[in-house]
This record gives C-alpha cells, structure tokens and sequence, in this order.
C-alpha cells in the first residue's frame, strides 16, 4: 500500500530534520551554550558515562527504590483489593474513595515524606508505594469484581469449595485486569520515584540531573536525560510484554 | 402498478474489490442488468456475498462500478443523487447525538431543504411512520423498530421518487418485521415511489414486492426476475394465500444452490477462476 | 440503624474518611513525635496562620492562575493538533506514533531543562503544565474523529452533505464525549505538570513553602498548605467531570 512508506518516509524525515535542526541551532545559529548543548557532546558524554560506569550508583539507588516501592504497593494493592472485592457493599463504599484519591497529584505529599524519613531512598520508597497502590487497588477490585456470577455458580454447582473457586475461577478471570494495573503501577511508581528524586534528594538518576542542572553541565545533563528515558522506555516494554504474555495464558 | 418507464436501468454492471492476487480479491458483480419501472417496488434477494448491496450502491451512485452503467431517470450515475435517491440502511445509520426530529432535519439540511420547511416536513414524515411522539427521543432510547421507522421518515422526508432500502429489517426480530412490513406496504401504496429493496428474507420479497430479482452466489448475476402480481397496500391474508406460497416457493427452488455453493465460498478465497 | 447503614454505602464512606481521621489524630496526639506529624484538628486550627503566613495566599493565586492558563493552552493546542493529526489519514500515520511516543516518555526527567530554559517563574510551571496536559487530548480527540462509524459517512454522503457540512455535523458532533474525557486526563496532567514544578522551584512560589516548612520542621503548615492545595485539585476535576458528563450525555448507553 503506498500509504505505509509515504509514513514511514515522513516520519524518519521528520526525525532526521529535528536532530539536524538541533545541530544547526546548536553549532551554527548561535544558541546559547549554556541552554542548548551540541549534539556531538552529548553523545560523547553518553560514550562517556556508560564506558565508565559512573551511571551504576546512581541507577542502582532508583531501580532499589522501584523495587522496594512496587513490592510494597503491589503486595498491598492485590491483597486489600481481592478483600474488598468479595462484597459488592465494600465495592461500593470504596471503590469512588480510591478513585478520589486517585485523581489527585499524590506528589503533593512528598515533603511530608522527606519531613519524615528524610532525604534519603526511604521517602521515595514510601512516595512512590503510595502512588502506585491506587491503579493497583483499583484494578484488582475491578477484575474480581467483574467476574461474570454466572462461573462463580456454574463452578459452585460442580462442588468447588473457595479455594477452588478463587484459584480456578476468580484468578484466571480477574488475572488480565489485574496484570493491567499492576503494569501501570509499576509505570506509576517509576515516574514518581525519578520525580520524587528531581524534587528531593541525595542520590538516584533523577537527583543526578538536577546535580547537572545546576552545575549547569548541558551535555552531560542531555545525555543522562538520553540514558534515563532509555531505561525508562526499556523498563516499561519488558513489563508490558509480561503483561501480554500473562494475558495471553 | 409499475408503468413502463424504467426509472433505474442497469446495464453489464461488473464489480470487484482489490485485484487478481490479493488476499482482499472478490469479485461481487457479474455482467448484472436490470429494469426497474417507476413506480415499482423491485426486491433483490440472494445468498449471502452475492453483491445485492453492493449493487444498490452502484445504483444509489457511492459506488463507481468496475464495469458497466447505471442510469437514474435517463441520465448516467456520477455521485451520490440526494435529489432522486434517498436510502434507508440496515442499522446505527441514525447520528447518536441528535434527537429523531434533529435527525429528520439534518437530512434535509444535506440535501438542501430550506430551513423554513423543514420543521413541516419532519412533523409530516415522523407522522407517517408512527413516531410523532418520539420526536425528542435519542435513538439510543428507541428500540430497534422505532430506529428504523425513524430512519424511514428521514428517507421519506427527502421526498425523492426512488428508495433504495438495503436489508432495512434485517436486525430485527421476525415480530417486528412483519409489523414494519405491512406498514411499508400501506405507506408505499399512498406514495408511489420506486423502491428498491435487498432482502435476505423470502417471505418478506414476496410480501412486498412488484417483481423478485433471483441473485446467483458470488460472483453474482441475475438468475430470474419472478414476478409478483398483486395489487398494493398488500393484505394480511395475502401470506397465507396458496398464490404466496408458491410463490415462496418457486424462490426456495431458485436460492437454494446458490445459498449452499455461497456457504463453500465464505471459506475459500476468490482466485479469480471462473465458477463452475 | 446497621440496615440503613447496609442500604446507604455513601453514609459508611462517610464513616470510613471519619474513621481514618480518627486514627490520624490519634496517632498525631499519642504515638507520633509533633516533628514529624500533626494531627487533623491541629492542622484545621491552624489554616488561618498558613494563609496568615506572607507570600502564602499569594503563591496559591499564582499556581491557580498557572493550572487554568496551562489547561485552556493544553485543550486548545491539543484539540487543533488532535484534529490537524486525525482528518488526514497520512499525517496520522505519520506522525501519531511519534505523539504516541512522546506521551509515554517521563516529562519529569526534563524537568530543570524547563527550569532553565523559561526561568523561575510562571512560564516554565504552565509550558510543563502544557506538556503534560495537550498529549491526553490529542489522543482523544484522534480517536473520536477516527472510530466514527463508517455507515454514518456513507448516510450523510448519500443525502448530499458538503465536505463542511461532514465535519460540522458529523464529525465533530461525534468527537465531543472523546474530548470531554480527554480534557478530564488533561486536568489531571495539568495539575501534575504544574505542580511538579512548582515543587521543584524552591526559591519561590509554592515550593519556597513546603521547603520552608519542611525545613524547620512544622507538619502542622505543611499539611495545611498540602490540604488547600489538594482541595484546589478535587475542586478542578470535579468542574472538569461535571462538564464531561453534561456534554457526553449521547454516549450513555
């Protein structure tokens, strides 16, 4: 279909056209140093950076604040949602209560976090839990909550008993819902850990760009800015890959 | 009764979608031509994938044939004709966001209606069709029946002397369209429209129409045009007459191959070969 | 009284946020240090001295002033692109991937970048607010315009609309539930934008606050400037809501 070329031909243009315009702007056109970095010094940072693993410390500070937060929301989120969701009344009185609190900016707590735990990865952590239980929560009472009555009895009428019927009916119906939210609080949690980091403080990759911000090191910031949407990006596909391959068994 | 003029003439009408080699390739119409007489309601009937709706849309003009002409009233077919042409689709044709009497005058801001009159001829069509007061009504609120009795009045308040109905009572229940059926009759017999109108249903052909044109499978062709001599508005009592029910069937006879030889096909590409 | 507890889950949600404000100042009183946190009656006492506090009222102002300039920006922006990108079949297959793209990348890393290049003050706080907000609806409003049910084209063709007369009484009729819940994620990325940045600038604005009282240590204005602000966010996003459910009303059903 000449459709699907004539895109794809626009689009790398497109791409190409930007990168060359930040050279140009950058080299040529006269921007500021100081707001607009070259291009070539950024991916020699980037060279830079990952040659000499100046990166590792950094990003072992996030990826354990990530961990520890989604291990905490995620345990909390499935356990308090699949308890709720076995009472339609329960559903109903908490159901808008988590979507409510939902719909704010959490972040707006996070300096009652560092007033409590301090700088260091523990307010992250306890931010970054707090934040991602909600689309967790939420998701599992909405899976088990749809589960269609008509299994739940067709599978009491053979004689299951509850272990049966939550290991062999609500799990399996309820499991694409669920992975879902999980997926999306473990995107949550990892914005709000490197946002929390940007924000408040000592270590981790958001705090490094800020460092670099300040230092006003453009290019070196450009190319930890490069690195940490890569990862970024890298992180969120591998879990929607599980994602699919969970829904699709 | 039909008068002599033809008001659509088809002729040597061939249609295919994609090409020769292509996973898409289907060839809907071939070598189809028809006469229909003003005045007269045709039906087209065949299996399923036989091209009857594609052929209204060639004839209705949103749809430029592969090969062959159509003629409206003497003069070839380029475009849609919403002067000449009005139709009734088979469901969802209704816009969700308006109500039925905004719908009824959105047609005919399309056409090109005056807005003065248009409020008139709304209140007369939804009139005719049974929905008056259902004006307000979204059509999300209206069963499946009354959505098509609106999407009827919108046709009917275009006021063009020829229809082309495309399985307008396909979705319906059986209930619902022997209602909808004896209804049109009525409304039809009052207004002297052509009517064109594609049906799965063989009672239904045989209930409505002046003449039944018999579709071959894909690609389809006109097997026989039977014809169905009895005055309108058609009476109840005319479905359970000895003349209907040979008539249905003599339709029977002629669909049934074609319906099993179509039912092989859904499975099988169309190679481009010649049917057998 | 348990019955018409049963039959009223409003008036037990009710019980539940009492409940948990119940703990709050339990805890607050007896099993947390006053450092590190106030309890709930303190902290409502204490409202007037926040906004007692010079430069309070004002910041809140301003940040209002940024999440409403930031939202109509972001509808506006993101409306026109929305449908600049979704009429034309090839400039969507070109260029929604990349809107795609963009909308999943961490804005938050860019964060100082936009506080150098537009400064401390309001500007950067509505461009993040922007950025953060045109992308939900941009999304929207490319679907409403692109899952518009062929049959309803083809009808409106047959009855001899206008290419104008499409879009205006097809088209975007049908794309406006889509843009009203696109604006409802666009409030929600706005408020995150703008906040987000106000947070970071430390020097001024509402983060000068939440980083003065931080530091010397007083939960109490804190969580009062914390609370105004959250009730600043509910406030927005109920108006938001309300206006999706009065314009989508079509698509209920």
């Amino acid at each position: 279909m000449a459709g699907k070329g004539a895109s794809r031909l626009i689009q790398a243009g497109f791409l190409v056209g930007l990168v060359v315009v930040w050279y140009l702007a950058a080299t040529r056109w006269g921007v500021n140093r100081l707001l607009l970095p070259n291009p070539v010094a950024v991916y020699d940072n980037l060279f830079d950076i990952l040659r000499s693993g100046e990166f590792i410390d950094d990003l072992q500070t996030t990826l354990g604040e990530l961990a520890a937060a989604f291990a905490i929301s995620a345990t909390g989120g499935v356990t308090l949602g699949y308890l709720i969701s076995r009472s339609r009344y329960w559903i109903e009185v908490f159901e808008p209560l988590f979507a409510a609190v939902y719909s704010i900016p959490i972040i707006l707590f996070l300096p009652l976090f560092v007033l409590f735990f301090g700088l260091g990865p523990a307010s992250k952590i306890a931010l970054g839990a707090s934040i991602s239980f909600f689309p967790i929560v939420i998701n599992t009472i909405a899976g088990f909550g749809h589960v269609d009555r008509l299994f739940v009895t067709a599978a009491r009428s053979m004689g299951a008993s509850d272990y049966h019927l939550f290991r062999h009916v609500l799990l399996p119906a309820a499991s694409p819902v669920i992975l879902t939210g999980l997926r999306m609080g473990f995107t949550t949690a990892l914005l709000s850990i490197i946002g929390s980091e940007t924000l408040a403080s000592l270590a981790g990759l958001g705090h490094r760009i800020v460092h670099l911000a300040e230092a006003m090191e453009m290019a070196r910031m450009f190319a930890y800015i490069v690195f940490v949407v890569a990862i970024a990006v890298t992180l969120n596909a591998i879990v929607s890959r599980l994602e699919a391959r969970g829904k699709r068994d | 009764m039909a008068t002599s003029e033809a008001a659509i003439r088809v002729r040597g009408v061939f249609h295919r979608f994609g090409e020769a080699g292509e996973q898409r390739f289907v060839r809907a119409l071939a070598d189809t031509s028809l006469d229909i007489a003003a005045g007269e309601l045709m039906c087209l009937i065949g299996p399923s994938g036989c091209g009857k709706s594609t052929l209204l849309n060639i004839m209705g003009g949103l749809m430029a044939p592969s090969a062959g002409t159509v003629e409206v009233r003497g003069q070839p077919v380029r475009g849609p004709l919403p002067r000449d042409i009005a139709f009734v689709f088979q469901e969802n044709s209704l816009f969700p966001w308006n109500t039925v009497i905004e719908n009824v005058e959105l047609g005919m801001t399309f056409q090109g209606v005056s807005k003065s009159a248009r409020a008139a001829r709304a209140a007369e069509a939804l009139a005719a069709v049974g929905l008056k007061e259902f004006a307000l009504h979204y059509p999300a609120q209206l069963s499946g029946g009354m959505r098509q009795r609106a999407a009827l009045a919108r046709a009917l308040s275009l006021k063009t002397p020829i229809l082309l109905m495309d399985e307008p009572f396909g979705a319906l229940d059986e209930q619902t369209r022997m209602i909808l059926g004896e209804d049109l009759s009525v409304l039809l017999a009052q207004s002297r429209k052509t009517i064109v109108f594609v049906t799965h249903s063989l009672g239904e052909a045989v209930f409505l129409a002046d003449r039944v044109a018999v579709f071959s499978a894909r690609p389809g062709s006109i097997k026989q045009v039977i014809a169905v001599d009895e005055p309108h508005p058609r009476r109840p009592e005319f479905v359970t007459s000895a003349k209907f029910t040979s008539l249905r069937n003599q339709l029977y006879g002629l669909l049934h191959d074609e319906i099993r030889k179509a039912v092989q096909q859904s499975t099988a590409p169309d190679t481009g070969a010649e049917p057998a | 009284m348990l019955r018409s507890l049963a039959q009223r889950p409003w008036l037990m949600r009710l019980i539940v946020i009492a409940a948990l404000f119940a703990l709050w100042e339990v805890a607050a009183r007896f099993l947390v240090d006053r450092l590190f946190l106030s309890p709930p009656s303190q902290v409502i006492a204490s409202l007037d001295k926040v906004f007692g506090t010079r430069g309070v009222p004002a910041a809140l102002q301003l940040t209002l002033f940024e999440l409403t300039v930031a939202f109509v920006l972001a509808v506006a922006i993101g409306l026109a692109l929305g449908l600049a990108i979704g009429l034309q079949p090839l400039v969507r297959r070109s260029f929604f991937p990349i809107v795609l793209l963009l909308y999943g990348m961490p804005q938050v890393t860019i964060l100082p970048l936009f506080i150098l290049f537009f400064g401390i003050g309001a500007a950067s706080k509505i461009a993040f607010g922007v950025t953060h907000g045109v992308f939900p609806v941009i999304v929207t409003v490319v679907a409403g315009v692109q899952n518009l049910k062929p049959i309803l084209l083809t009808g409106a063709r047959s009855m001899g609309a206008s290419r104008w007369q499409i879009f205006r009484h097809v088209i975007f009729p049908h794309m406006v539930p889509s843009f009203f819940a696109g604006m409802r994620l666009a409030m929600s990325g706005v408020l995150l934008g703008v906040l987000l940045a106000e947070l970071y600038v430390s020097i001024a604005g509402i983060g000068y606050f939440t980083t003065l009282f931080t530091q010397n240590f007083d939960p109490t204005k804190l969580l009062g400037l914390i609370g105004v602000l959250a009730a600043m966010a509910i406030v927005l996003n109920a108006v938001v809501r309300r206006a999706e459910n009065h314009f989508g009303r079509w698509r209920a059903e």
